[in-house]
């Protein structure tokens, strides 16, 4: 009790010397003092909620040219291709709500989707987006998929084993467009098809020497076949179609990883 | 008559296209368009030829940078319409006008776009009007009314054209895929069936200063120039054409000798090859295990990490550029402070005027760096300034930009892959080295072996280069100090039976690949085109690399041009095989002139496969697309 009381007695005492010794200042560097505690306090506050932020909301969309990503692009924006699409020049980008969902009530997280181009002279933005991505959509041309199929599980195994699509473990759906078309492979076939190209391309890359640095890491377990469970991302196969607006199962996987 | 005009974003969303002329294009013009010029960093040139059967279409085009835009009107060749740049530049103003990011569909442009295109077609036909001279009132009459697009087709068939038929002194541009160059434009007129298929860019240089009454000043040109056309080499290689396949049967003699002008006879025997069996040489050369350590293909590249320094922009350009650079210098701070200007020609002529000088002095060919620089002007004029950046910087990294995506591989150039699917199918990967004399084709082949061996892959090399001397010794002591076989047959043998000789023992004793060296050759020496084509059709092989010093200036340009075009005229089948891939020869000899290497990946449009960087066996890596930009752009 007396210790409270003494201490009590102290602060008081300490509370008055500091009025005092604030009366004292002239009252212009007072408020100039407080200014910039305040302004300090807001940055850190501010700095601090951004580095918080560390859950991206970024979706990608990638593939090899002419496999349909700007059409999914804008089906998945609008509900609709508008007038047709011609090979892309530049990345489209876009945050919004999923079409499909703009029904839904209630405050719904927009999505930042980025449909970056497939030619392969343009590959290198995809390199710029992929710090960012939180998921990655792969789409692949299911009506013409065996003369690309080389071409694809290129693309595709260079995606696998970028470094920050490894050290973040992002997911990977592998989308097969197209499929409101008859002739079009189905989604088993093309993931048999890709595991095995990809297979050989370990094979070949990897059986070089170890300062080969054409790809940062090497995905799958030595010794046993290729398989995308092997990844540790998980790497997922769906379906869609662009032209008809068949779109579900790339909201889900959306949906599923950038939660609303 | 228009066959279609469309606009759409850079992201490559169709905006908008004319619904009046309905007509589907054959093919895929626009996306070959696309690919094929504008992503090639083209999109200075004039217009653009699309070939699809049962179609021939010229494209043109236009850039609104701000809004990232792009208009292109679609065409038959046949018809040398006049209005068509004119009604382009007048659709990009009045569509910036409607134009909204949000909106996709513009139904109401329809309207706008039919008035234009009647005012287009009035002004054409008048100016045409007034500089007539004489006869052909008939194709005027024909490109000058407006709708009724039945008649119009069947107009087009019958033509005066026809007359035009007459010049195949152009040199038949029924090509694939051909692009015009500024200023020079190619007789468009030009319908069917020269069947030469030539791939030309640099065209004979028929200018139209004005765009008026040009099919009649044309038509009198080509008339008179006839066969005897212009645009030297590649008409002479047309008539060259002409008689080699008159004079080719007849000539089923054998092979003389060559006779050089101020020789004397030479003796009969060029054969040297020595008749004792090859095993009493083996102790005399060293046998050089793999052992010479890693070959630079697999080494990390370690490249200095300079420092970005904008300041010291040019040090030792001309002065004028410095001057106006000056001057521009004020008003380009002013600007970027505010950000707000629009980017117009004459404020990117000195920044990139300047950069162009730089691209000379780093050996970059001539021609090539007035197109890039055109090409960069297309893709920037128009675009809003963003605040706190220069115009220079601006231009800089657009010409940046556009460098690291022409030295981008088109396609993938991992041999190791290719020769792994070549084995599942059992037959070996062959690669054929080619080359004008003297930039190092039998010394980086061995490089390759090296390389090769390395990665456990069986190797094989075809000597078939059967003329000059030491040729085959000199493979043959690269073989046995690497320890791989070799094929050869000596000299004064046929390389194309040679090489066909050797792939059918590879598939005999399973060797993956197949090196086949040849002799080196001058681009304009007909005869020896002629036999490395018939080397290359005989035995089609997976890889045609072509071998190019780093040295070399403005003439890389012609040996690649002329190289490729060979290839695809002396080609007996549909699908001529052109030059795959580039190897690019003593890189350690030019420090930092590295401007050789944009000039063949642009002219040519095939990938770097390797660099060689010295005279032993490990001297080979891959090309470093970032560290070649960055000291292009130093």
């Amino acid at each position: 009790m007396e210790n409270l009381e003494d201490l009590k007695i102290l602060a008081e005492q300490w509370s008055h010397q500091g009025i005092e010794y604030l009366q004292k200042i002239p009252p212009t560097q007072l408020y100039a003092a407080i200014g910039v505690l305040l302004f300090t306090t807001i940055l850190l506050f501010l700095s601090v909620r951004l580095v918080r932020r560390t859950k991206s909301n970024t979706v990608l969309l990638s593939g090899l040219s002419g496999s349909g990503k700007t059409v999914l692009f804008y089906q998945l924006r609008d509900g609709s291709s508008h007038q047709g699409t011609v090979t892309s020049m530049e990345p489209n980008e876009g945050t919004f709500v999923l079409h499909s969902e703009n029904t839904k009530k209630g405050k719904i997280k927009p999505v930042h989707l980025v449909d970056v181009p497939g030619h392969s002279r343009l590959r290198p933005k995809l390199e710029e987006f992929l710090p960012q991505a939180a998921a990655i959509v792969f789409v692949v041309d299911a009506l013409e998929f065996l003369p690309n199929c080389r071409a694809a599980s290129e693309y595709l195994y260079d995606i696998l084993t970028n470094a920050n699509v490894v050290k973040k473990k992002i997911p990977v759906l592998l989308c097969c467009n197209k499929t409101d078309k008859l002739t079009a492979h189905t989604k088993e076939f093309i993931r048999k098809q890709m595991e095995k190209e990809i297979e050989k391309l370990r094979a070949s890359r990897s059986a070089v020497s170890t300062a080969d640095i054409a790809n940062d890491f090497t995905i799958g377990i030595e010794g046993e076949v290729f398989s995308f469970s092997h990844c540790s991302n998980k790497v997922t196969v769906a379906e869609a179609s662009g032209l008809t607006g068949e779109t579900v199962q790339i909201e889900d996987f959306i949906r599923e990883y950038i939660k609303p | 008559m228009l066959e279609q005009l469309l606009i759409f974003t850079r992201g490559g969303l169709i905006l908008w296209t004319c619904k009046e002329i309905g007509n589907a294009l054959k093919g895929s013009p626009i996306d070959t368009l696309i690919r094929s010029c504008l992503l090639e960093e083209r999109s200075g040139a004039v217009s653009f030829n699309y070939d699809a059967p049962g179609a021939a279409y010229t494209l043109k085009w236009t850039f609104h940078n701000d809004l990232g835009l792009v208009f292109v009107a679609v065409y038959q060749r046949i018809l040398h319409l006049l209005y068509v740049d004119d009604l382009l530049s007048m659709v990009k103003q009045s569509f910036s006008e409607v134009y909204d990011p949000k909106r996709m569909a513009y139904d109401d442009f329809d309207e706008t776009f039919r008035q234009l295109r009647i005012e287009a077609e009035a002004r054409a036909e008048e100016l045409r009007k007034t500089k007539q001279v004489g006869k052909p009132v008939t194709s005027v009459k024909k490109q000058g009314q407006v709708s009724k697009p039945g008649l119009e087709g069947g107009n087009k068939r019958v033509s005066s054209e026809g007359g035009s038929k007459k010049d195949d002194g152009d040199g038949g541009n029924k090509a694939k895929v051909s692009t015009l160059t500024n200023g020079h434009s190619n007789g468009n007129h030009q319908m069917e069936d020269d069947s030469q298929e030539t791939n030309d860019l640099a065209n004979g240089k028929e200018n139209t200063s004005s765009n008026v009454a040009v099919d009649l000043s044309k038509l009198q040109k080509l008339r008179s120039k006839g066969v005897r056309g212009r645009g030297g080499v590649r008409k002479t290689d047309s008539i060259g054409n002409k008689s080699s396949k008159v004079a080719e049967p007849a000539k089923k003699a054998t092979k003389k000798n060559r006779v050089w002008d101020d020789a004397a006879p030479k003796q009969s025997k060029l054969d040297f090859t020595d008749s004792i069996d090859e095993n009493g040489n083996n102790d005399h050369v060293d046998i050089v295990a793999a052992d010479q350590g890693e070959s630079m293909m697999d080494k990390e590249e370690v490249f200095s990490s300079d420092s970005e320094s904008e300041d010291d922009d040019e040090p030792g350009s001309d002065e004028k550029p410095a001057q106006a650079k000056k001057k521009g210098w004020f008003s380009s701070v002013f600007q970027s402070i505010t950000g707000k200007a629009n980017l117009e020609r004459t404020d990117l002529g000195p920044a990139l005027k300047a950069l162009k000088e730089r691209l000379m002095t780093k050996n970059v060919a001539e021609e090539i760096a007035e197109k890039l620089c055109e090409s960069v002007e297309a893709s920037l004029e128009g675009k809003k300034l963003s605040s706190f950046t220069r115009i220079s910087s601006t231009v800089q990294a657009a010409m940046e930009d556009a460098l690291v995506r022409i030295l981008t591989p088109r396609r993938s150039i991992d041999i190791l892959r290719d020769v792994h699917a070549a084995k599942e199918q059992r037959k070996p990967y062959v690669v054929v080295f080619v080359g004008v004399n003297g930039v190092g084709k039998s010394t980086n082949l061995a490089k390759v072996a090296y390389w090769l061996q390395q990665h456990k892959v069986s190797v094989m090399m075809a000597a078939c280069d059967t003329f000059r001397s030491g040729a085959v010794e000199q493979l043959r002591t690269h073989a046995r100090r690497l320890q791989i076989p070799i094929f050869e047959k000596g000299y004064e043998k046929d390389p194309a039976v040679v090489a066909k000789e050797a792939i059918q023992e590879a598939t005999r004793n399973g060797s993956d690949v197949v090196l086949v060296d040849t002799a080196g050759r001058m681009q304009d020496n007909e005869p020896l085109m002629r036999a490395l084509s018939k080397l290359i059709n005989l035995n089609q092989p997976d890889l045609v690399l072509f071998v190019g010093e780093a040295l070399v200036g403005n003439d890389a340009v012609d040996q690649l041009s002329k190289f490729n075009q060979k290839l695809s005229d002396l080609s007996t089948s549909g699908n001529p095989r052109l030059i795959d891939g580039i190897l690019l020869t003593k890189f350690d000899t030019i420090d930092d002139k590295v401007g050789a290497a944009l000039s063949m990946v642009y002219i040519s449009g095939s990938p770097v496969m390797f660099v060689g960087c010295g005279q032993s066996y490990t001297d080979l890596k891959k090309l470093n697309v970032k560290a070649i930009v960055k000291t292009l752009l130093k």
